[in-house]
């Protein structure tokens, strides 16, 4: 079964790079500012995330702490700060270590052809069988609050993708004309892939990064929903979300914060690399 | 492209229009349900709906024999008011031989369960036998034998055991009819003797029940004539399910929706202490805790008020003893108070050694102070209490890691001597009367959610002295001065039940002993 | 003749489906064989609590359990007996309710698929007609609309889109039931709750092909012959544009099974995903089995139903 990025792929344009545009400078702006926060907010923030002052629970944001206190009187903008490093980190490690491994054996299958790129692609169908979350909540109901597992699991779920949509489109790279002449003239592999395939497979990639990456926090915090989360009181978006919600009434900014966080690194995302408006 | 014959097209748009309104008739097919489920789908209008937490594990009475007894489907021979006091119920009196080893309980006549057949010291003694054979309550009593005479139930122990009749009005102690079990001996229908009757069974989320007119009792207009128990996991939704008016009963709210409700008008809410006390668990036989400096350290950097204000919002919760003052002679309101003063604290730890390190965590001879905080997830507000305590420790000098898990780790820890320390919601209301479960909790071996790896000697000869009835006095008292004093668990809140009421009904009350919903004293409004 | 080759492909298909099929069962049980041996903690006493309630479980219970289980052979002799047992479909008793896990499937098999089908339905009603009509213009109004709601969706975790939706429909406006499963719709809130999530990327999927369709060469060419728009739409659009939509369903039904587990959970739907979040939860390894198994063969059942849509939409693709 291919995927709807094949079907539109019947025509192979290498365009010379453009300016960027309004949408895709507000991308880069967003994405810098919260890796920005992500980096240096905790130490700029500075205080710690664990420490609690019982009687200033659920304060209102005020000058010396814009987001206020959370349930236990810890302080909500210091837990942001670490929550967007570790969740980001974990996110980007995760989709970067399902995106790498799983482009190159989709290159390699497409590559070779026959017997491995049959095993490669059953092996993949295997896997994809089981839906990611459901691989994540298992492992990770082996050992509860584990980080390993959910990492594993994670990049497990989702390095298929990758493997098939790298593999479908370098089928029909591969079978292109310009190819078919590279390697005529005899230019070598890393060429070929380096100057004919990278260009049209890495918008597709990035394009599947992005939910990857959005996939993989809210992975984290299913997994805090049904018990088996990082336990406390490690800072983390995706379980923050979970913690807060039964504060939805007398604090939605708490929730608010960790949800917004995600939507802005998401859009930032987006906009950084835009659907192609016309075939 | 080949043009699709016309015939075949007009197959396709019928074939994906009929497939179109496959949804819904799903959608319309709610109430008709599935064979096995619930038979009548009559408008919510007239039917009380309860929610709660707890889901029907099976219809075993030592599994989910409570929700059925909370729902006046099933009864016992004895019951209690909200005082504790016992009352007849299945049984019309009870005595005891002089020395204890004898008890007669003489049943009511003519009564009948909901399948017409009548209750008979046979039937009632099959249950009560089965009962004791299964592990539960029972087998607390050290019961010899169990038979009938003359229309009585009479029990035989080994040794006096005074809280006897207590231990028959809990709900593993339930009198089902003969029909409620096969010839293996299962439980497959539930057939009490109750106001209410089962209409149906959907496992394990809900069930119906309608009111068994032949229980007796005047026809009073307005009262509830069906009702229906929903097994709803997440505290939220309970909370919206009142919001929206769809239920009228709803209990186990969790702090943050208790006060959406105070500010809504579906609903009012009741409030009732119960003798439930949440406590640290420790392993006084662990090498870091059996000093009982270390003990008394963590137990004054424990901020008892903070917790209830801040987590339960309710600053009368912070725990000053063991028992809660709704725990009768047991609260003895002499004994000086838990405190909470984190220089003593810190100052104790001095005192025994522990000296501290450079990541702010103490050290004695090249060993970390370092625990294990392992709690569940089953009562909400625990592993948010856990937190709070590990931050607490941290700030004196403990390091403190929390394990979430089930309600099983404990137990399993206990025995297994692996756990190091435990947060845990102890229901010293199992049973009305205390001894019981107290005895449990601390015998020679201490219990599974009680004492462990502490050793003393007075507290279970006051507490056996208690069971046998040869008490003179003191004895409440004076275990709970030494529970205050040695400190094997530390008590952090009590615990208070809030039920939200719907402005539909009124006469809701709530039973402290948590055995009954009350739902035959109910009128619509 | 094309129809023996539409249907040999078919066939191809259906077989790789059933392969995958076995691998899913083959890849839950060894999991779940490894977790009953490896999870922190004694087995038996999570089983006895896990039935009494903690509040009545000792250690006495557990003994009782653990001879009732026998849960002290070998690994390796279990694990041969435990895929035996998988293979004939001996799912074994869940070790919270001492059902068969067969009985408890059943019962919470079926609301699963009501609520399934209609989140697919409502997806399919809202998503690609929206994306149809966003890409009609695109650039406008409508189109960057569905951009901002479908980003919005797609950053929301499914309980917090659940909350505001009862928050909105119950209590507010108090027309649809917020939980359980009895009352007239109260199926819809969950239903809906799944389909936004889904709708965000069939939408954008469709606005892509909408716009792929409209630039092609032969919808150009039905415009010059002279019919309208929606006329062109019908013969010659719709069916292109459903190609990569049905496609891209395989993928959606990906988040539908995971959405399924929280969603249950969230709206107390007695289905299949709250069965295994419980299972989790206590621990109960016949039960995650059982459902796990459950939802990943639903899963490869449902992307086999769409792969014969696929063929029927695509002639291409019956090659």
């Amino acid at each position: 079964m291919s995927t709807p990025h094949t079907v539109s792929s019947d025509l192979v344009v290498i365009e010379a790079p453009r300016r960027p545009s309004l949408g895709q400078r507000a991308g880069i702006v967003l994405v810098s500012a919260i890796t920005l926060f992500a980096l240096f907010g905790p130490w700029l923030v500075g205080i710690d995330p664990a420490r609690q002052q019982l009687e200033r629970y659920l304060e209102l944001p005020s000058l010396g702490h814009p987001l206020g206190f959370d349930q236990l009187g810890r302080d909500m903008l210091a837990r942001l700060a670490h929550g967007a490093r570790l969740s980001l980190s974990l996110a980007t490690v995760s989709v970067l270590s399902a995106a790498i491994p799983g482009s190159v054996l989709g290159l390699l299958a497409a590559w070779r052809g026959g017997w491995p790129e049959r095993v490669l692609a059953a092996f993949a169908d295997a896997v994809l069988a089981l839906p990611g979350l459901l691989l994540v909540l298992l492992l990770s109901a082996f050992t509860p609050g584990g980080f390993w597992p959910l990492y594993v699991g994670i990049s497990l779920a989702l390095w298929v993708e990758y493997f098939r949509v790298v593999r479908a489109a370098s089928r029909i790279l591969l079978a292109s004309p310009h190819v078919e002449a590279a390697r005529l003239l005899g230019f070598g592999p890393l060429h070929i892939v380096r100057r004919h395939l990278l260009p049209e497979l890495l918008p597709r990639l990035f394009t599947l990064m992005r939910f990857g990456f959005a996939g993989a926090v809210l992975a984290m915090s299913a997994l805090g929903f049904v018990g088996v989360g990082l336990q406390p009181p490690t800072p983390e978006l995706g379980v923050m979300m979970i913690e807060l919600l039964p504060y939805y009434g007398e604090a939605p900014w708490l929730i608010g914060a960790p949800v917004l966080l995600l939507f802005l690194t998401l859009l930032g995302l987006l906009l950084l690399a835009p659907e192609r408006e016309a075939a | 492209m080949r043009p699709v014959p016309p015939s075949r097209r007009r197959r396709l748009v019928v074939a994906c229009a009929g497939a179109s309104l496959l949804p819904w008739s799903g959608a319309c097919a709610d109430d008709r349900g599935q064979a096995h489920s619930h038979t009548f789908t009559t408008a919510a209008a007239d039917v009380l709906t309860v929610v709660g937490p707890w889901e029907l594990t099976g219809l075993d009475p030592s599994r989910a024999g409570y929700m059925f007894s909370r729902m006046e489907v099933v009864e016992t021979l004895l019951d209690v008011d909200d005082r504790g006091r016992l009352q007849p119920r299945l049984a019309s009196r009870w005595q005891v031989s002089g020395d204890g080893l004898e008890w007669r309980f003489t049943l009511r006549a003519n009564r009948r369960f909901h399948d017409g057949s009548e209750v008979t010291p046979e039937n009632v003694l099959a249950c009560l036998r089965r009962a004791h054979g299964r592990p539960g309550v029972l087998t607390m009593a050290g019961i010899r034998a169990i038979s009938s005479q003359d229309g009585a139930i009479v029990f035989t122990l080994q040794r006096p055991f005074a809280p006897l009749p207590y231990l028959l009005t809990h709900s593993s102690c339930q009198i089902l009819a003969p029909a409620s079990f096969d010839a293996g001996g299962r439980v497959i229908r539930i057939i009490g003797s109750g106001p209410f009757k089962i209409a149906s069974i959907s496992m394990p989320q809900q069930f119906d029940i309608v009111r068994f007119e032949a229980y007796g009792g005047l026809a009073i207009p307005g009262r509830i004539q069906k009702a229906r128990y929903i097994s709803v996991a997440r505290a939220e939704t309970r909370t919206l399910l009142v919001e929206s008016g769809q239920a009228d009963l709803a209990f186990s709210l969790d702090p943050p929706s208790i006060r959406r409700l105070q500010r809504s008008t579906k609903a009012v809410l009741l409030s009732q202490m119960l003798p439930r006390t949440t406590f640290i668990k420790l392993n006084s036989g662990h090498p870091l805790l059996a000093d009982v400096r270390v003990r008394r350290a963590i137990a004054l950097c424990v901020e008892r008020q903070g917790i209830a204000r801040a987590l339960l919002r309710d600053p009368d919760l912070g725990a000053t003893q063991l028992f809660p003052p709704s725990m009768g002679a047991w609260h003895d309101s002499g004994l000086p108070a838990l405190r909470t003063d984190p220089h003593a604290a810190r100052a104790l730890l001095e005192q025994a050694g522990w000296k501290l390190g450079a990541d702010g965590i103490r050290q004695r001879a090249g060993q970390r102070l370092a625990l294990n905080l392992t709690t569940f997830v089953d009562r909400p507000e625990l592993p948010l209490i856990a937190t709070a305590l590990q931050e607490e420790m941290r700030q004196i000098g403990i390091a403190v890691r929390v394990i979430i898990g089930n309600s099983s780790d404990i137990p399993a820890g206990h025995r297994s001597g692996g756990l190091q320390m435990g947060l845990v919601a102890r229901n010293f209301g199992n049973l009305p009367d205390p001894v019981a479960t107290l005895r449990q909790d601390f015998g020679p071996d201490g219990g599974d959610w009680g004492a462990m790896g502490w050793h003393n000697a007075e507290v279970p000869a006051l507490l056996g002295r208690l069971a046998s009835g040869a008490a003179d006095g003191g004895e409440r008292a004076r275990v709970a001065a030494i529970l205050q004093s040695e400190l094997p668990l530390i008590p952090v809140v009590w615990y208070r039940q809030v039920c939200a009421v719907s402005r539909r009904i009124e006469g809701a009350s709530i039973d402290p002993f948590e055995r009954s919903y009350r739902i035959s004293q109910l009128l619509w409004k | 003749m094309a129809s023996t080759r539409a249907w040999r492909g078919i066939a191809t298909a259906l077989a790789q489906r059933l392969l995958q099929a076995l691998l899913v069962a083959l890849l839950v049980g060894t999991l779940c064989f490894f977790m009953t041996r490896m999870l922190p903690g004694d087995m038996a006493y999570r089983i006895a609590a896990g039935r009494y309630g903690y509040d009545m479980v000792t250690t006495a219970a557990a003994e009782a359990v653990r001879l009732e289980l026998g849960l002290d052979r070998h690994w390796l002799v279990a694990l041969g007996d435990w895929w035996r047992r998988l293979l004939v479909l001996d799912l074994g008793v869940s070790q919270v309710t001492a059902e068969p896990v067969m009985l408890e499937i059943e019962r919470q098999l079926w609301p699963t698929l009501r609520l399934s089908v209609l989140a697919m339905g409502f997806s399919l009603l809202i998503g690609p007609t929206l994306g149809v009509l966003a890409g009609l213009k695109p650039g406008g109004l409508l189109d960057r609309a569905t951009l901002a709601v479908s980003t919005v969706l797609r950053a929301l975790p499914s309980f917090l889109l659940g909350l505001v939706l009862v928050l909105v429909f119950s209590v507010q406006l108090g027309v649809l039931p917020a939980a359980g499963h009895d009352d007239h719709g109260s199926i819809v809130l969950p239903a809906l709750t799944l389909a936004l999530g889904m709708a965000a990327v069939s939408c954008r999927v469709a606005r892509d092909a909408m716009i792929q369709v409209r630039g092609s060469a032969y919808f150009a060419f039905a415009l010059t012959k002279g019919l309208t728009m929606g006329q062109a739409l019908r013969r010659h659009g719709l069916r292109n544009v459903a190609a990569p939509v049905v496609a891209y369903l395989g993928v959606q039904l990906v988040y539908l099974v995971e959405g399924v587990v929280l969603v249950e959970t969230i709206f107390a739907w007695p289905g299949i995903g709250h069965a295994l979040v419980h299972a989790i939860f206590g621990r109960d390894v016949p039960m995650i089995q059982g459902t796990a198994l459950v939802l990943g063969l639903m899963f490869v059942l449902f992307n086999a139903l769409v792969d014969t849509a696929c063929a029927f939409i695509d002639p291409r693709r019956r090659a």
